[in-house]
């Protein structure tokens, strides 16, 4: 761990990105540190223990560029993060790519997880995505699978058929190429007890946890209970609603939101750090970790509870914005042309003249 | 996007024949036709091939409605106000009478250009127009209904609705002291409405809080069609309360309101059309930007024959399939149909920054 040299400020709002502002932020992370991120258990699985601040793959994929992602990664892992977030589909790859090139000489010390984008289709697909996965990231394992963006009401039916994803998560699981397995989303509660009423084993479930879901189609009033009954890691996310916007709108600080979902009942809160700046204040954060006292959380629920009402902060629930394109396409809905995975696979298509989706036979 | 926004852009393309089918919609297989059921439901008493458009009672009030109404929002955009008056003119004439409206379809022109097409017509018109307050309070409605009557060159509605109720925080928002619904009941005290009620295409739980608020809605507006009927269905959720309640039920969207269910293959125009008017609904709204289009109309309501029970469970069975992610009602799933007025009441980014 860096040396400790003098207490962070606290509750410094993180989106006031005023030159001053940014300078106090580096001048004051670059090197201290309160003490380690606590470690949690990893659901029924207690003898594995992760970071209770994980690292969010597709912002890593917004970085400046590639030696600052590296050193995103780098840093983080110095700071205590072990939880890393993937997806085969991140930037068409390049979250992966960068995020294996940040963890060279010290996979074995973090816990790695990425997702696989089958959205309904087959579990060879799955399987061929998971190579790719594995090579991006340059390791021989994973140790989270987990299906991603289980967002449309008949994915847990796709899922669970025959020759659906889920044949590809046993057999990789039986081949030692991942440890445990999940599955994630962000859109309504109802689909997520949907998977989970496939009755497929899972170690780990992901989801959208923040003060705003707490009383808007709420996961965690009606996933996360069931979770922690029967032992599955829950993974929260989008703690700050995704791209901040509450924050910047004054609704939250940056720090309360994260405070308020790191105490919640689970095993690690996922955010996305583009930038070393986002990093080190989400790590003071981290390092300082007092859960907030229930009383101080049903506050700020309950002062949020007016703004969560409709939705206009967690769009991902609301709208198609946060589904990514390959769940757009495998269920044929509008694709977002501004989306860099869009613009990836536009240009990928109009240089190759091969079809979408490039996947080798 | 309104209510029936580019519903008319498929069926304008499949007039033309213009139909891209799917691989998997090949292979669907017909339905078989269910013969001898088909006079089983009976219209009142009008219905037969080339004859008259059905008329039917609206809900409790004792007023009657053509079986098909015409979609205010295409009314705008029509070339010109001739072509305007002239699908308005035809339809009187073919015997549609009921007519869509809303304060915000393009800016007012819609009302507008509705209002001179009616002028000298307009005791033969079942005229409605819609209000957007989303959320905001009583005194805006009564200001955009006053609007509205001037631009439709009337001193009167016979029905004012509560436009896109879609945002679950809007039941609260509408009766809340002051709220939109005070607005209706003084509206028709005044005498400038005779019937109120309200329309949204998001979430039948939505309909279902703002129906159980108890309040004298005598219609209710909702996307109808085979899709729906097993996805975040109206049809099964509200349609059956509204019955029972005798609140007018009024169809929308029998096409998916952007069309691809018919430019993908899955239901063709006509049986999508055939579909929603086979409920038990007062009227089905379509949006009719052309005479072309009207004519279209005018061949499936014309002499209308309900389809039986056997074929539309057939349709229903048949595109199930397509129905339970929601890709054919993106008004269900997306920001898509979701009007700008709305958003910014709600504090959501504009359709430019939030296509869906």
């Amino acid at each position: 761990m860096p040396k400790r040299t003098r207490k962070p400020a606290r509750g410094r709002p993180m989106s006031k990105n005023t030159p001053a502002r940014k300078a106090a932020a580096v001048r004051q992370s670059t090197s201290s540190s309160a003490g380690p991120i606590p470690l949690r258990p990893f659901g029924k699985h207690s003898d594995v223990r992760i970071s209770a601040l994980g690292m969010g793959g597709h912002h890593l994929g917004d970085a400046k560029d590639e030696k600052t992602a590296i050193a995103l990664v780098r840093e983080a892992v110095d700071g205590g993060v072990t939880f890393f977030d993937n997806c085969w589909e991140y930037h068409r790859g390049k979250s992966e790519a960068w995020m294996g090139k940040g963890l060279k000489g010290v996979r074995d010390k973090i816990f790695l997880m990425t997702k696989v984008c089958t959205h309904g289709r087959d579990a060879s697909l799955a399987l061929q995505m998971l190579e790719q996965s594995l090579k991006r990231l340059q390791t021989d394992h994973l140790d989270l699978w987990q299906i991603h963006g289980v967002v449309f009401e008949n994915d847990p039916e796709l899922f669970i058929r025959p020759g659906g994803a889920a044949e590809a998560m046993h057999k990789a699981q039986q081949q030692g190429k991942v440890r445990f397995l999940g599955f994630t989303g962000h859109k309504d509660p109802r689909v997520h007890l949907s998977m989970l009423q496939t009755g497929f084993p899972f170690d780990a479930v992901q989801m959208p946890l923040n003060a705003f879901d707490a009383t808007f189609h709420s996961f965690q009033a009606e996933v996360l209970p069931e979770l922690n009954r029967r032992g599955i890691a829950a993974l929260g996310m989008k703690p700050m609603s995704g791209h901040g916007e509450p924050i910047q709108d004054g609704a939250v600080t940056a720090e309360e939101a994260l405070r308020y979902a790191m105490s919640l009942p689970v095993t690690t809160t996922i955010t996305g750090m583009e930038r070393p700046e986002i990093l080190r204040q989400n790590l003071r954060v981290a390092q300082n970790f007092q859960p907030m006292p229930p009383g101080e959380m049903r506050a700020l629920e309950e002062r949020v509870k007016p703004v969560a009402a409709d939705g206009h902060f967690e769009l991902y629930k609301v709208s198609l914005k946060f589904d990514n394109p390959e769940a757009r396409l495998a269920h044929n809905f509008p694709l977002d042309m501004e989306s860099p995975e869009v613009k990836e696979i536009v240009y990928a298509t109009q240089n190759t003249g091969r079809p979408y989706p490039e996947i080798p036979k | 996007m309104p209510d029936d926004a580019q519903e008319q852009f498929t069926r304008r393309d499949f007039v033309k024949g213009v139909a891209a089918f799917t691989a998997t919609a090949v292979t669907h297989a017909r339905i078989a036709m269910a013969t001898g059921e088909n006079a089983r439901k009976q219209e009142g008493g009008a219905a037969s091939p080339g004859g008259q458009i059905p008329q039917r009672p609206l809900g409790k009030t004792g007023a009657r409605v053509s079986a098909i109404g015409v979609g205010g929002y295409h009314l705008g955009s029509t070339q010109d106000q001739q072509e305007a008056s002239e699908i308005v003119a035809r339809a009187l004439d073919a015997g549609i009478n009921f007519f869509d409206n809303a304060w915000d379809y393009h800016d007012g022109l819609s009302e507008e250009r509705l209002g001179v097409a009616l002028k000298g017509k307009r005791d033969k018109a079942f005229l409605m127009t819609k209000v957007c307050t989303h959320g905001r309070g009583k005194d805006i409605a009564m200001q955009m209904l006053e609007q509205s009557l001037r631009r439709l060159q009337t001193d009167h509605l016979d029905l004012w609705q509560i436009h896109e109720v879609i945002y679950y925080n809007d039941p609260d928002l509408i009766f809340r002291p002051g709220g939109a619904a005070e607005a209706l009941l003084e509206a028709k005290k005044q005498g400038k409405v005779r019937f109120v009620g309200f329309t949204g295409h998001k979430d039948p739980s939505i309909h279902l809080r703002m129906l159980a608020q108890d309040f004298p809605f005598d219609t209710v507006q909702m996307p109808l069609n085979p899709f729906d009927a097993t996805f975040r269905s109206f049809e099964t959720q509200v349609m059956p309360q509204a019955n029972r309640r005798g609140i007018a039920v009024l169809g929308m969207k029998s096409l998916g309101g952007s069309g691809e269910m018919i430019t993908h293959g899955a239901i063709t125009a006509p049986e999508g059309l055939r579909y929603a008017m086979s409920l038990p609904v007062a009227t089905t709204i379509s949006g009719m930007d052309s005479i072309e289009v009207l004519e279209q109309n005018l061949e499936v309501a014309r002499g209308f024959q309900p389809m039986s029970d056997v074929e539309m469970q057939a349709l229903r069975d048949r595109v199930k399939v397509f129905a339970a992610d929601g890709r054919y009602e993106l008004f269900k799933t997306t920001k898509k149909y979701d009007g700008d007025v709305g958003r910014e009441q709600h504090h959501f980014p504009t359709s430019q920054k939030l296509p869906a």
